[in-house]
């Protein structure tokens, strides 16, 4: 008797993807480097090591399909993750124009606030108090000006 | 082999002025400030300080930008072990079971071995360095780019195969940290992977990426829980606890002494240094312990293994420079400008001339050493607190701190983007069970490791006979086999012999569905 052929979970689909972007991110790599130069200096690190990266690519996708990673226990869903991400990312790319003080004041207001936190006194108090004292500590360490909306950079 | 007559002198002047030993104390605190706040790092601290040591005679330059090394090499442990984040390059395998045992409630007892494991690495390390300066020195000096290409790739493979789930996917990982680390300006003369970004010519930035990696992705993976440590009787801070982790330190003599001689003799490696040290002397400790995998789940072991290869390796990088001149890591090339700045040239002349000097040097490292457990134990409890703070106030706060740091590196918005870009990836890898510090040491060391791939074919002439003139390349090479080897076959070996019984106590029709079971 034919033991079942289990279809591949949603996890498992993934972990495939992950591997064939990472396998296309090696691939474009060495195009770039070996369109920039042919030269052996310029390749003798980045072609042995693509080709090596491929064949482990393959010889771990072969695996996958054979033997499917059993799914992960993650503690975290993905649902709640991408609001975190997607407000990191907000964070980090806007801090040119809000300035590290406001930007971090506003990120770190806006985590507590969906995160559970309902006590304004809390939240907007926190994010003032660390937002100012940790600028005033880096405008005060660091040799070169930092973004700054409010304190001077 | 040891200068006695030179000891003495360097004795009286040490001993000479207590100013020598005041500048220790200030010295200490800014490298436990600055290695544990995540982004700020050892060489900042040092290169920020670099201009008071003007106001300094060079021993008390010396000794104070080395107390920054000594106190910022087992700052760096901190959060590591409180909340993931290296707080240096040389903290990576603090965090891998230091960090587990902050979530099992024993923060204190982490804190404690680290402690207790850096300052007697500290010890070890210059005592080895007092004993066989003279002989590391010529050790050295025979390394060539081809031994440490094949030590970096040692390194990574070692990594790779030992700290993912997956062989396969771990040596991917640290290939493509390694590819990564290659972007930008090369050596040859050509611009590769930039995306046209000027921002990358230099590459990624490293330290970024890594606290991307290493903090950012595992504060995603934290957003619902409520604290670091869940149990509320586990959070407490207790100096009696951190006393008795420190003390268990003793409890591992042959992983205090293995991590210190990998530490001394990877450290004195130049430029390779302590962010390799602690990694290769963690992977070591894991291979050679009877229970490997309880590795990675909070193993004190591990703790002790990383720190007393960090803190030796300080030890092995002030080798070099004060033999050969040649700085190991950033933390040294600061140092070697202090050297500059007061007309003093490292190197086999520095060593003859001025002994007394250099063992000045390692006996105020000694006492720096002593210092340290005092120092620490003060302010650890203080830093330890950080359990009690809820994750929703934690996680924003380190993310931003990351973001700072970040900056305070890269000098520009490279550096927090790089944070965020890396801390998608770090989850994504951690997720799907590929080796985030195979990753991250790949891309700290890959420019490295092509410059030393370049230097060796130009040397060699592009002839592969110039490798059997390099039995110690040949030798490093020969242990990279063995660790890609050595663990499937132990699996295999392991495997065999987990099934003996199984065969011997089952029927004969029930032995294939067994094995497979096992």
């Amino acid at each position: 008797m034919n033991p079942k052929v289990k279809p591949l979970t949603k996890h498992q689909i993934v972990d495939l993807t992950v591997l064939v972007a990472l396998a296309s991110l090696v691939v474009w790599y060495f195009v770039n480097a070996r369109s920039a130069s042919t030269h052996i200096l310029n390749l003798i690190l980045i072609l042995p090591f693509t080709v090596l990266t491929l064949f482990l690519c393959l010889i771990q996708f072969i695996c996958q399909f054979i033997r499917p990673s059993v799914e992960a226990p993650a503690v975290e869903s993905v649902k709640s993750v991408l609001p975190v991400i997607s407000l990191f990312a907000v964070y980090a790319l806007t801090l040119p124009w809000l300035g590290f003080d406001v930007g971090t004041c506003l990120f770190v207001g806006a985590f507590l606030w969906f995160h559970g936190e309902r006590r304004w006194p809390w939240i907007v108090g926190y994010s003032l108090s660390f937002a100012s004292v940790v600028s005033l500590f880096f405008i005060a360490m660091l040799p070169y000006p930092m973004p700054m909306l409010v304190f001077p950079s | 082999m040891i200068d006695w007559s030179a000891v003495q002198e360097g004795l009286s002047l040490l001993f000479s002025s207590p100013s020598y030993w005041l500048i220790i104390i200030p010295g200490i605190l800014i490298g436990l400030l600055f290695g544990a706040v995540p982004g700020l790092q050892i060489s900042m601290a040092m290169a920020i300080f670099l201009p008071v040591t003007l106001y300094m005679n060079f021993m008390q330059a010396m000794l104070f930008l080395t107390s920054i090394f000594t106190g910022g090499s087992f700052g760096g442990s901190i959060p590591a072990i409180l909340m993931n984040i290296p707080g240096t390059s040389s903290s990576i395998a603090t965090s891998f079971d230091g960090y587990p045992m902050s979530r099992k409630g024993q923060h204190n007892t982490a804190l404690g071995l680290a402690l207790g494991s850096s300052c007697i690495g500290v010890l070890i390390g210059y005592g080895i360095l007092f004993l066989l300066i003279g002989p590391i020195s010529k050790l050295v000096l025979k390394m060539g780019p081809s031994e440490m290409a094949a030590i970096i790739l040692w390194g990574i493979t070692l990594i790779g195969t030992l700290s993912s789930g997956s062989m396969v996917k771990g040596v991917i990982s640290g290939l493509i940290g390694l590819l990564l680390g290659t972007i930008g300006y090369s050596e040859a003369g050509v611009t590769r992977g930039t995306l046209g970004s000027p921002y990358l010519l230099d590459g990624i930035p490293a330290i970024p990426a890594m606290i991307g990696m290493f903090a950012a992705s595992e504060l995603f993976r934290l957003v619902n829980t409520k604290y670091l440590v869940e149990d509320a009787a586990l959070r407490k801070v207790s100096i009696k606890a951190i006393l008795a982790g420190f003390q268990k330190t003793i409890r591992y003599p042959w992983g205090i002494i293995r991590g210190s001689l990998i530490g001394v003799f990877i450290g004195s490696v130049p430029g390779v240094g302590s962010s390799i040290a602690n990694l290769i002397s963690y992977m070591v400790a894991k291979k050679q312990d009877a229970d490997p995998e309880s590795f990675g789940q909070g193993n004190p072991a591990g703790v002790v293994a990383s720190e007393s290869a960090n803190s030796t390796s300080e030890a092995g990088s002030m080798a070099t420079l004060l033999a050969l001149g040649i700085p190991g890591g950033g933390a040294t090339a600061v140092m070697l400008a202090a050297f500059a700045m007061h007309n003093i040239t490292g190197g086999p002349q520095f060593i003859r001339e001025e002994t007394d000097i250099v063992y000045a040097i390692i006996f105020a490292n000694f006492g720096q050493a002593v210092l340290l457990i005092g120092l620490g134990l003060l302010f650890l409890p203080l830093l330890a607190n950080v359990v009690k703070v809820p994750m929703n106030y934690l996680v924003p706060s380190v993310l931003s701190l990351s973001v700072f740091g970040s900056f305070g590196l890269t000098g520009n918005m490279s550096g927090p983007i790089t944070v965020m870009v890396f801390a998608l990836v770090g989850w994504v890898f951690k997720r799907f069970d590929y080796s985030v510090s195979a990753a991250v040491v790949g891309i700290l060391l890959g420019g490295m490791a092509e410059d030393s791939l370049i230097y060796t074919y130009q040397i060699s002439g592009g002839q592969w006979s110039y490798l059997f003139e390099r039995p110690a390349t040949i030798a490093i090479l020969l242990l990279l086999i063995v660790s890609l080897c050595g663990s499937s076959l132990l699996a295999v070996v392991t495997r065999a012999h987990n099934l003996r019984p199984t065969r011997e106590s089952f029927s004969g029709s029930q032995k294939g569905s067994n094995a497979r079971t096992k």
